[in-house]
């Protein structure tokens, strides 16, 4: 702890470079996900980011932690088998918005309902990156740059933070790229949350949304205290812009599995043959 | 040497309990130090509609299916033609039934010799709660010289969670049934009076996995793999193990991967569409190297198929369903007990090799239930030889074996990322020939090289003939070759509990001296027969029985087109 | 936990420099990395030496608070007239295929917002000492951007449509 304490932002990330564009909003989630690890001295050798495919998906071997790099879709899978196993590490699940609403949407609203003890980083640039810029399920009816759907995919986008709010997720924020120390903040206290945290974070692509640069301007850090009531909480993420950033949800609930005695352990194997015999 | 047996089939309205009457049989008759087989068939209903307890009696454990059945059992005729298929008469058979003159064609032109008894005005009488089918019991222990105390205590045993008077009302019925004296015998196989275990292969194909350090399960429900995962909810909470009930198959498999990349020993249970899903995430396994057992219980396939029926017909998609070059252990127990053996030494295998492992169970010794002696179990493996830990860790080093150190989160100083996209030693993602080229090699490597010893398969018999065949079909091939030699065939069989690797020089050398090989499996396309032919030269005449479900393989039905095939 | 400073406006001042120049290092650092990674040499050269500057300002902080004991903050804990730390430059303005005259463009605005967060923190001071660090931090600022200007105007003519390219974007994954 004390040797953990003193490790900075910096010494978090490993080795290897990204391969994100220039400007790409993901830059910015690894620098908050390195400085929550710095504030909350968290120890590399217990903790695993765990991702699925995309852009953002690459994220955990920038990161100098164990890690798992699975396929599309299927990260918060990964990731509450691993918690379940192995409750005594810190399990933070990576991902797009592609990726987790879209091919993993399912394991998504399982994993709000599920209340797993894990952090869930969604990275959302409402874009699929990796395969060139198609429109993903959080993209606008009218974006209309993808030849895929070349006048829009004409499909009300996804609104993550209500999806999650009526899965059953009991602790929601939302973070901006622009912003990586507030996001920082959010997902030190993700982490230290028992339960299922989900961080949905506005993170923009520069190459195929460049005018999400506007979105600086749209940003909004959300004042009041986290909403502590379901009913509130669904009139603010139906109504709201998508951008207000902060702790907009939280309620305490037990997390899944509950802690348990400790069973009997490898001698019960005796029994279980025994069973069998006449 | 020709064995005893005795089949029984009871049939009726699901709700009247045939199941529970042929399970209380076996109970009742194992206590003798008897061995037999219970197969269970239903119609499509959850419930009601129509069940059958297929039962086998035999002075042995090679479990096939009957192909004739020397009683019938029937509580009612109702829908009987379900089962026509299945519950065949031979010249002896005869049927004991309620209602004498609803006899359906299919039974008539048998001609059976018939039996009736008023088991519902029986039953009835002796109590008022009465049940036919614990009269059933009562009438069937008798003919088989059961003591009735013993089925009552069975019964009471079962029921212990029903009310008082139910119980009473079921003891009644036995002994009412059991005083029942009838026109006709059974001939009654003898008894082996040696300890025994109960249980069905799905079960024991859980209690393997277990034994083998299995401490993570994720489920998704499918018919019919459910029960295993059923059973081994239970023994993990005992293990102090965890279960995880997935949204679906895509997330249970990638649940078992999670908690295999922890260190913890994981293992999911399915059937072929649930298999079918996992493929792409089998795959990430063997990329990432990362140690997970797939029990895939097989059922009449494609897409929903035949559920409750048996067919070996998951082969292909066990070879060759993965994308790309991912090799990987494909396993099949050869009957209900060793079912314990193949499933913990696929659990070793996938853990020593850190690779998946795919183990083919089927319906038919899944979800029968047999009377066996103490199973096999598979020894712990020898250890390996760990590689130096000279340097950097490198989690996908190049090594003689192929074998790299596997570090868990929480071991120091060994952070490495796990990954799906081809990578070099350290784990990097990599395009580069050279690394895809050498991590190819190495993940194909490990399991070739691997010395498996002898039990990729069980040899028995000796003759200028070879029957080749995987899994479960290995008991009606067995029977099979005995009719052949008694018929003056002799022939030698080789059932296979490793497919893959498929080892080739060791088949090779169990077919010397075999002038032809007939190679036998429960599908539509021969599938194991064109794998084999895919991987060897063989220097035998090669032939096909492949029959497709949902019917079990019938030895009789095998030796007569092995004759047909191999006539000059 | 560490007892705090004698001089606690000056050591949460220079805890503050400290980091506004980390911030800006590992930014540039990174920014120089992920140019080179697109093959966009001059730039990633350029703010590789923007990374070495920061880092030796860096080292005149550490040197300033030899001896003095700074608050160990978190990151979210630091009190930046923005979103973060003055001399970072944010993401939204970066492109692969920006010019050298946009990078030295971008290190300019930096600088001048650290002069002036400097400023306004000795402005804001009543500690003499903390006033004299603050100021020299401000002019020295004052004096890279000055530098930075000069090198701007040295610059040649740029084409307007240096962002575009021919080739469609590729499919990694």
């Amino acid at each position: 702890m004390t040797e953990a304490i003193r490790l900075k932002a910096k010494d978090y990330k490993s080795e290897v470079k990204p391969i994100w564009c220039p400007g790409c909003g993901h830059f910015s989630v690894l620098n908050a996900i390195t400085k929550a690890m710095a504030g909350l001295g968290i120890d590399k050798d217990n903790t695993v980011l765990v991702s699925g495919i995309g852009c953002s998906s690459r994220l955990p071997a920038y990161v100098d932690s164990y890690g798992f790099h699975g396929v599309h879709g299927r990260g918060l899978a990964i990731a509450q088998g691993l918690k379940v196993a192995r409750p005594d590490l810190t399990v933070l699940a990576l991902g797009g918005d592609g990726d987790g609403f879209s091919i993993g949407g399912n394991h998504f609203i399982h994993a709000c309902r599920r209340n797993v003890n894990i952090t869930y980083i969604a990275m959302d640039n409402e874009v699929y990156g990796m395969t060139k810029g198609q429109a993903s399920p959080t993209t606008p009816m009218d974006w209309d740059h993808s030849k895929l759907t070349p006048h829009g995919p004409g499909v009300r986008p996804f609104k993550p933070a209500a999806l999650a709010l009526a899965a059953g997720a009991p602790w929601i924020a939302r973070g901006y790229s622009g912003n990586p120390n507030q996001m920082a903040k959010l997902i030190a206290e993700a982490v230290t949350h028992p339960g299922f945290s989900f961080l949905h974070v506005m993170s923009q692509c520069i190459t195929f949304c460049p005018e999400q640069t506007d979105w600086k301007s749209i940003v909004s850090e959300r004042e009041e205290p986290a909403l502590a009531s379901a009913d509130e909480a669904a009139k603010l993420f139906l109504h709201e812009d998508g951008f207000q950033t902060g702790l907009l949800y939280c309620e305490q609930r037990p997390s899944w599995p509950p802690a348990g005695e400790t069973a009997s352990g490898d001698n019960a194997l005796a029994g279980l043959a025994a069973s069998f015999r006449l | 040497m020709s064995k005893r047996q005795l089949s029984i089939a009871i049939t009726g309205a699901g709700g009247a309990g045939v199941i529970s009457c042929g399970e209380l049989l076996l109970q009742a008759w194992a206590r003798q130090g008897g061995r037999g087989l219970l197969r269970k068939a239903y119609g499509p209903q959850i419930r009601g509609g129509e069940s059958a307890a297929l039962l086998k009696l035999t002075d042995d454990e090679c479990y096939t299916a009957a192909s004739h059945y020397d009683l019938v059992v029937a509580l009612d005729w109702d829908n009987f033609a379900r089962f026509e298929d299945e519950i065949r008469l031979g010249p002896q058979s005869w049927v004991l039934c309620d209602e004498a003159e609803a006899l359906p064609a299919s039974i008539l032109a048998a001609r059976p010799g018939i039996v009736h008894l008023p088991f519902a005005e029986l039953a009835s009488a002796c109590h008022p709660e009465g049940r036919v089918n614990m009269l059933a019991l009562g009438v069937l222990g008798g003919l088989l010289g059961l003591p009735c105390a013993g089925m009552v205590e069975l019964a009471a045993r079962k029921l212990a969670r029903k009310p008082r008077e139910y119980r009473e009302a079921a003891a009644a019925c036995i002994e009412q049934g059991a005083a029942r004296r009838l026109a006709r015998e059974l001939q009654v196989p003898p008894t082996a009076a040696t300890g025994a275990c109960y249980m069905s292969g799905n079960q024991a194909a859980g209690l393997g996995a277990l034994e083998a350090g299995i401490r993570f399960v994720a489920a998704y429900p499918i018919t019919p793999a459910s029960d295993v995962l059923e059973w081994m909810a239970g023994g993990l909470e005992q293990l102090g193990g965890q279960l995880l009930q997935a949204e679906d198959e895509l997330a249970a498999i990638n649940m078992a991967i999670g908690a295999a990349f922890g260190g913890v020993p994981a293992f999911t249970a399915t059937s072929g569409p649930g298999l079918a899903l996992m493929t792409e995430s089998i795959g990430l396994a063997v990329a990432s190297e990362t140690p997970v057992t797939i029990l895939n219980v097989m059922r009449g396939g494609p897409s929903t198929g035949i559920p409750t029926k048996s067919e070996q017909s998951d082969l292909n998609i066990a070879l060759n369903g993965l994308h790309g070059d991912a090799p990987h252990l494909v396993l099949a127990p050869l009957d209900i007990a060793d079912c314990v053996f193949t499933t913990g030494w696929a659990v070793q295998l996938a853990q020593r090799l850190q690779t998946a492992a795919i183990v083919l169970s089927d319906q038919f010794i899944g979800q029968s239930t047999a009377i066996v002696s103490e199973p096999r179990r598979c020894p712990p493996l020898a250890a390996g030889s760990a590689p130096a830990a000279d340097g950097e860790y490198l989690r996908y080093k190049l090594t003689s074996s192929g074998v790299s150190t596997l570090a868990a989160p929480g071991d120091a100083g060994q952070r490495f990322t796990a990954d799906g996209l081809e990578h070099n030693e350290k784990g990097t993602p990599s395009s580069r020939q050279s690394d895809h080229q050498r991590q190819l090699a190495k993940r194909q490597d490990k399991l070739t090289g691997f010395a498996f010893g002898d039990d990729w398969a069980r040899i028995s018999g000796n003759g200028p003939l070879a029957l080749v065949c995987f899994g479960s079909s290995s008991a009606a091939v067995s029977e099979a070759a005995d009719l052949l030699a008694q018929g003056g065939t002799p022939a030698r069989v080789v059932s296979l509990r490793l497919l893959a690797p498929l080892q080739t020089d060791a088949l090779d050398a169990a077919l010397q001296g075999c002038t032809s090989v007939v190679v036998v499996e429960q599908n539509h396309s021969a599938q194991l027969y064109h794998y084999l032919k895919g991987q060897m030269d063989f220097p035998q005449a090669v032939h096909s029985y492949a029959m497709a479900g949902p019917v079990p393989l019938a030895p009789e039905s095998i030796a007569r087109a092995v004759t047909e095939v191999l006539k000059p | 936990m560490t007892s705090a400073d004698p001089n606690p406006e000056l050591a949460n001042f220079l805890a503050h420099s400290l980091e506004l120049e980390a911030e800006a290092q590992q930014r540039y650092g990174e920014l120089a990395a992920s140019m080179a990674s697109h093959r966009n040499q001059p730039v990633a050269e350029f703010f590789r030496r923007m990374a070495t500057e920061a880092e030796h300002h860096q080292q005149e902080v550490v040197e300033l608070a030899a001896g003095m004991v700074l608050p160990q903050l978190k990151a979210w804990e630091f009190d930046w007239p923005g979103a973060e730390a003055p001399e970072t430059s944010s993401y939204e303005t970066l492109h692969y295929r920006m010019s050298l005259r946009e990078a030295m463009a971008l290190a300019l605005a930096n600088e001048r917002a650290a002069e002036q967060y400097y400023r306004s923190f000795a402005s804001d001071s009543d500690d003499p000492a903390t006033v004299a660090a603050a100021t020299r931090f401000a002019d020295e600022e004052r004096g890279h951007a000055a530098a930075l200007g000069r090198l701007i105007a040295a610059l040649p003519e740029q084409a307007v449509y240096h962002r575009e390219e021919d080739d469609e974007p590729h499919m990694p994954e």
